[in-house]
């Protein structure tokens, strides 16, 4: 009954004028931030920082998170359009919502964007608010076991990304996890693939890597198949430029994978958005009637991830607010903010600062359904980006790739790399290897590792540790089932022949 | 002769004060304060507040700007400052790193020593803490559970170069009892697996444990300090628990672009100085339970060359590659 | 057998054969196994293998297709005379991936342009060209269209949002 009497609280809290107004100015700059390549949510809340000073605590924090789940909004909608991720964990977003909006169906993509979003990141705030201390019990219970199997199972999932070539397929997925470890190794400093430059210490930025395979490479193969390739068709008339009821009820499942994979995986201090996106989006492909349609333009490919990256948000929350331990950069943050505040984030958060803890909750209800507001009437316009003809547009796209991997570092060297990625990108396509395995085991690569020597170092090289926990067994059990499905297909194809031939 | 010596003296006094005059360093455009993390991280908050400071106490006649340049821990920023050679408006917020990465990497070839290190801001201390529930009331405890068993007993921390890896090491060896040491990239995780059992001790920063000691899911076994932190006055330090180590102290400081003339170099450690002065500096310190105690620019020259020394000695027993 | 010479995947194969080879070659120079868990060779000794491995399967399939293939062409060789130049595809359609090896070159042009130029000049440049001579439209549109999005650029993110673009000698 506490939950309820606090969560009354907040909303008492929440709803005084200037903290609804801050909670919009804080939806409004976020999704501003997520719409933007090379601008993101942890940088803004850094930058406000010091404005947030002479505020109030819970307004304060109000504001910082409208700008963090405000961003995974915002963050669909050049995937969609231009294919450029806005924001990392929008990445996944790209491989369907792209699709859609060459299918003439870019309303329909970004307004099941926005709705995934809504859903996802409302139902996140509810796990937030009712089971958030068992969920924080069951992330500390994750160790680098469960984590590893994690991983692996997020990297089965590149079965079902790899299209026609299984070879290819694998190929680009180890490609990625090459990538992934250019840098310094964590454990002993060890510089790995560094080829003597020292701005590859720092390992490479994974926005140049996204936007250059996808954006780069994408506008340098329209441009081979010449004028006369699609430019993008414009939907025309309201009823285009949203979702219809088939392509909503075919939704379903996502709005529930999205949230619950968001979520879950959002709590864990290792876990991260982009991952959890990637997981939704294998598991609903799984799921689905139709898994060879992913990766073609179909909506469920845009709200499992959409969904997954907004209910993050909510889980994310979690051990930040019941345990003070953030679980990303943009949560790192917050916490800065708290303590600087004099609110302390930890166990006795809850009771000793009731006003900011269940006023940010409350304020995230609001701001879902702000953010909604805010968004689906945008989707028309920014659909008419489509008008743009090709000939500015495609210059514009390398203009925002430019800003886009520019932004975060600041580095000239990271506009090389980019051009490097998109000639990669380029040839991907024109010799059809598939480029989401890539993407992939660039993102889970080094945690992957890192995973599996934590664990071995832990349970001093002790491999059947990894099938002793029973979280982290049922996870690689998972794995290897979904790795065998290719060989249950060709099993039954090749039964199917015996069986015709012989019939 | 009277007249020649007053004559003499006052050819002296002027010839004095020409210079004095001449040497006085002040800032023409906005000052770039480098830090080596990205906007929100630690150094960038620390830097931040510095700046805040600075501005609301008017201690500089100019603006100062933080510019951040994160990258491959501190060689990003190096690299920019060492490229700034000369140029008295670039100063870098400095910490440990700046150090310890060119011993380890071949291609991070800006030492601080080459730049100009203007003063020393503070020292970080850190706790050593167990959960609540575990059986180690003491460090000695947990050293002698660690002597019996070598290498069955956990901590977390972050990389072989970090502060809490250099105090394993340094224990380990006066103590000849062995542990493992897992690294986790973030404080967050290194929390985590902390509180959920899977490690049995971590040295960490006061600021990040503190609320979990507080709500008493966390225990201090031993402080990592010269003195004892006003906020853990129970808690001993590792020299007061019986333990002789050398002193590694985790510093947050400001460094100055390569050949950075005299003057400036004085200039910014008069500003830095008076800003400790400030009571907003002293809340800061007290806050974030840190050590504010200032060093000038000649003394922490002096201590980082020797400091560097020491660090080789102990990444090299760590095992860690070391490379200059 | 020319043909496949000619062909992508044995091409792209080769390539990442030659990658993976690279990255164990690499990985030797690390710690396989330490006292302390797998070090830093380990991981990229798998994964370099299995890159070789599968750029060889890769590529060994491609021939035994091709092979497989050219038998029953042999076979029915009259009939083909007058689809020969089926047996010999061309590898590459110059005049398309010309335009867009072209539009990528200028791409890194511009990128190393934009040390000493700062974004918008070479921004400008690059748009110029794409419009002129990829899209082959008249110059003062090329021209017109490179100064504004360049401008828009500027105005929108250094300016309005205050998100950093290279800067050159001239200070924009």
């Amino acid at each position: 009954m506490e939950i309820a009497s606090g969560l009354l609280h907040g909303f008492a809290v929440a709803l005084q004028p200037y903290n609804v107004l801050w909670c919009f100015i804080g939806c409004l700059l976020g999704t501003i931030v997520g719409i933007m390549p090379g601008l993101g949510p942890a940088a803004t809340i850094a930058l406000l920082l010091p404005l947030t000073f002479k505020m109030d605590p819970a307004g304060g924090i109000i504001m910082l998170a409208g700008i963090y789940y405000g961003a995974k909004y915002g963050g669909s909608t050049t995937s969609i359009l231009l294919n450029i991720p806005g924001e990392s964990s929008s990445v996944v977003t790209c491989l369907d919502g792209y699709q859609m909006a060459r299918k003439g169906r870019a309303g329909a993509a970004l307004g099941i964007a926005a709705i995934a979003s809504f859903v996802a990141g409302t139902v996140g705030v509810i796990g937030l608010t009712l089971i958030a201390p068992p969920v924080a019990v069951f992330a500390l219970s994750f160790s680098s076991p469960e984590y590893f199997a994690l991983m692996c199972l997020g990297l089965a999932l590149v079965v079902l990304l790899s299209g026609t070539s299984l070879t290819k397929g694998l190929l680009s997925l180890l490609f990625g996890l090459w990538v992934a470890s250019i840098g310094t190794d964590l454990f002993t400093a060890q510089a790995r693939f560094i080829f003597g430059q020292a701005p590859l210490l720092g390992g490479v930025d994974f926005m140049v890597v996204a936007i250059g395979v996808f954006a780069i490479g994408e506008v340098l193969s329209s441009i081979e198949a010449g004028d006369d390739a699609e430019v993008l068709p414009v939907p025309r008339g309201i009823r285009n430029l949203l979702p219809n009821m088939e392509e909503l009820k075919a939704c379903r499942f996502a709005f529930l994978n999205g949230s619950i994979t968001g979520f879950l995986i959002g709590c864990l201090p290792g876990g991260g958005a982009t991952i959890s996106s990637f997981i939704a989006y294998g598991i609903e492909k799984a799921a689905s009637k139709h898994p060879e349609k992913f990766g073609t333009g179909v909506p469920e490919g845009v709200a499992a991830p959409e969904g997954a990256n907004n209910a993050d948000t909510g889980g994310a929350l979690v051990p930040l607010l019941t345990l003070g331990i953030p679980s990303g950069g943009s949560t790192a943050i917050m916490l800065s903010a708290l303590v600087l505040w004099g609110v302390k984030p930890g166990p006795l958060m809850m009771q000793d600062s009731p006003d900011v803890f269940w006023g940010l909750v409350a304020s995230m209800y609001i701001g879902n359904v702000v953010l909604l507001i805010l968004n689906l009437p945008l989707v028309p316009l920014f659909a008419q980006i489509l008008r743009l003809p090709v000939f500015i547009l495609f210059p514009v796209i390398f203009g925002i790739s430019i800003v886009g991997a520019y932004g975060a570092s600041g580095r000239i060297f990271d506009l090389g790399l980019l051009v490097g990625f998109g000639l990669l990108g380029y040839a991907m396509g024109k010799l059809k290897y598939p480029t989401a395995p890539l993407i992939l085991g660039f993102v889970l690569g080094n945690s992957m590792e890192r995973a599996l020597r934590q664990s071995l170092m832990m349970s001093q090289n002790d491999l059947m540790v990894l099938v002793q926990r029973p979280i982290s067994a049922c996870m690689l059990g998972i794995a290897v089932l979904i790795l065998l499905i290719p060989l249950f297909g060709s099993f039954n194809k090749a039964r199917v022949r015996a069986i015709t031939e012989n019939g | 002769m009277t007249k020649r010596r007053l004559l003499l003296a006052a050819a002296l006094l002027v010839a004095a004060a020409v210079p004095v005059s001449a040497q006085q360093f002040k800032p023409t455009r906005t000052i770039e304060f480098v830090v080596h993390g990205g906007p929100g991280s630690g150094n960038d908050v620390f830097a931040r507040t510095l700046n805040t400071i600075i501005d609301q106490e008017k201690l500089s006649p100019v603006r100062m700007q933080v510019v951040n340049k994160p990258g491959g821990g501190s060689t990003t920023a190096a690299a920019y400052v060492v490229s700034k050679k000369g140029d008295p408006h670039v100063i870098a917020c400095f910490t440990n790193i700046w150090l310890i990465d060119p011993l380890l990497q071949q291609a991070a070839n800006n030492r601080p020593q080459d730049m100009s290190p203007i003063a020393r801001l503070v020292v970080e201390p850190a706790l050593a803490v167990v959960r609540a529930d575990s059986p180690f009331k003491t460090l000695g405890d947990f050293i002698d559970a660690a002597k019996q068993k070598p290498g069955a007993l956990k901590m977390s921390g972050g990389s072989i170069g970090s502060r809490e890896n250099v105090v394993r090491q340094l224990l380990m060896k006066t103590t000849g009892a062995r542990w493992a040491f897992i690294s986790f990239p973030s404080g967050g995780e290194r929390i985590a697996a902390l509180l959920g059992g899977h490690v049995d001790m971590m040295i960490v920063d006061p600021s990040e444990a503190g609320e979990q000691v507080r709500a008493g899911k966390l225990r201090p076994i031993a402080q990592v300090s010269d003195r004892r932190l006003p906020g853990f006055p129970d808690v001993p330090t590792i020299r007061e628990a019986g333990f002789e180590i050398t002193n590694v102290p985790q510093m947050r400081g400001v460094i100055g672009a390569p050949n950075m003339p005299a003057a400036a170099i004085e200039f910014y450690e008069d500003m830095f100085l008076k800003v400790t002065k400030t009571p907003a500096w002293q809340k800061f310190i007290h806050d974030s339970e840190l050590d504010g105690e200032f060093v000038k620019a000649a003394e922490f020259k002096a201590f980082l060359g020797t400091f560097e020394g020491t660090l080789r000695e102990i990444l090299k027993e760590a095992g860690a590659k070391v490379v200059r | 057998m020319a043909k496949i010479l000619r062909d992508g995947d044995v091409w792209s194969g080769a390539a990442l054969a030659a990658l993976g080879i690279y990255i164990l070659v690499q990985a030797s120079a690390w710690d396989y196994f330490s006292l302390d868990g797998p070090g830093p060779g380990f991981f990229p000794f798998w994964y370099g293998a299995a890159m070789t491995t599968l750029a060889l399967v890769l590529i060994i399939s491609k021939v035994r297709k091709s092979n497989a293939g050219q038998e029953p062409q042999q076979g029915i060789q009259p009939e083909t005379q007058t689809g020969t130049p089926q047996d010999k595809p061309p590898l590459l359609d110059w005049t398309t991936t010309g335009r867009a090896l072209g539009t990528w070159a200028a791409f890194a042009l511009a990128v190393v342009l934009m040390a000493p130029l700062g974004f918008v000049l070479s921004f400008a440049l690059l748009t110029f060209f794409i419009v002129a001579w990829v899209f082959r439209r008249p110059l003062l549109t090329a021209g017109i269209t490179a100064v504004v999005t360049a401008l828009a650029f500027h105005l929108a993110f250094p300016v309005a949002l205050g998100v950093d673009l290279p800067t050159g000698f001239f200070g924009f």
